[in-house]
């Protein structure tokens, strides 16, 4: 009888601790799940782009979901292709504009059944000969994911971190879109 | 077996809640092309949530660097200043209530457009005061418009 409760117990604990290694996991955020589906596109540029993202960092195990350089500049880069708000991406220098976002605010809850991240960038768009900026401006996007989107909390404020970088790529493409180059 | 159970969700939860205990981050970013280096004026602006005066932390704290500083609501139009400051604090009780996160953002006064970025976040067993905090954070954003240059 002792021996059986005991055996409960250590299962009990074991699959505790399981569960709370991993509910403690956060997972970094996808390029594709950063790359807006629907485009509201005013003009296609027939110019070309360099691209500079920084703000970013990458995601500690124990962390909230973190958006890195690399993967908003990969998603940038193909919702700029797939919207052809410019003719191509050049990557590096070389392009005929220098487009930098600086990711300067996140924020990110800590419970609830709902999860609304919040996240503003600057954007900048300089032209790449004299180095003038063409157009500047920070851009603040929010998204929210229920329980309905994912049941996991880390995979819902994941996905609820990529929804709001994704609505910060459509609102920039489509401010770009109305200036006159 | 329930009350088994029930203590090893209780542990299970402690865990998770304990689990960030030590966490520790300090990190500050500067807009590349933007110029703070040349400001000497800054207005922080009251975050409208905050009822515990974080801006006049701010702006002591600036003021102790030698710049002119002034604080008051944020509005449309800010006073003349070089720089808007504007500010997120974020609070977590254990035993009792500290500063968990704070987050400065220097403004171009005329778009509010984001020139630098200050971030710390200390948990419980590593908590700062307030003021502390406000150190820390103004202390990594001056050192890295130092190290840019800008």
């Amino acid at each position: 009888m002792i021996i059986a409760r005991s055996a409960l117990s250590m299962r009990s604990i074991v699959l505790a601790g399981a569960i709370a290694l991993l509910a403690g996991c956060a997972t970094p955020t996808t390029y594709e799940g950063m790359v807006p589906t629907a485009f509201d596109i005013a003009k296609r540029h027939a110019r070309s782009v360099s691209l500079a993202v920084s703000g970013g960092r990458e995601t500690d195990a124990m962390d909230k979901p973190q958006i890195t350089d690399a993967a908003f500049t990969q998603a940038l880069a193909e919702a700029i292709a797939k919207s052809q708000t410019f003719s191509r991406v050049v990557q590096g220098a070389g392009g005929d504009y220098l487009l930098t976002v600086a990711m300067t605010g996140m924020e990110q809850p800590s419970f609830g059944f709902s999860f609304t991240v919040k996240m503003e960038a600057g954007w900048t768009l300089r032209r790449a000969s004299t180095g003038a900026v063409v157009w500047q401006q920070a851009i603040f996007s929010e998204h929210t994911a229920t329980t309905s989107d994912a049941f996991a909390a880390v995979t819902r404020l994941r996905l609820a971190t990529e929804g709001a970088a994704r609505n910060n790529i459509a609102q920039g493409l489509t401010r770009i879109s109305r200036l006159d180059l | 077996m329930w009350r088994t159970s029930a203590v090893a969700v209780l542990a299970c939860g402690s865990l998770l809640v304990n689990s960030g205990c030590a966490i520790n981050r300090a990190t500050a970013s500067v807009t590349p092309g933007a110029d703070i280096a040349a400001a000497r004026t800054f207005y922080v602006a009251q975050t409208p949530e905050d009822e515990r005066g974080i801006e006049k932390l701010i702006r002591d704290n600036l003021v102790k660097r030698g710049y002119k500083a002034n604080a008051g609501p944020a509005t449309a139009n800010p006073p003349a200043a070089d720089v808007v400051v504007t500010y997120v604090d974020r609070w977590m009780w254990d035993i009792t209530m500290y500063m968990l996160e704070l987050t400065v953002t220097f403004r171009n006064p005329t778009n509010s457009f984001p020139m630098a970025v200050g971030n710390s976040y200390h948990t419980s067993l590593s908590r700062l005061s307030p003021e502390q905090m406000v150190d820390e954070v103004l202390g990594n954003i001056f050192n890295k418009v130092k190290e840019t240059g800008k």
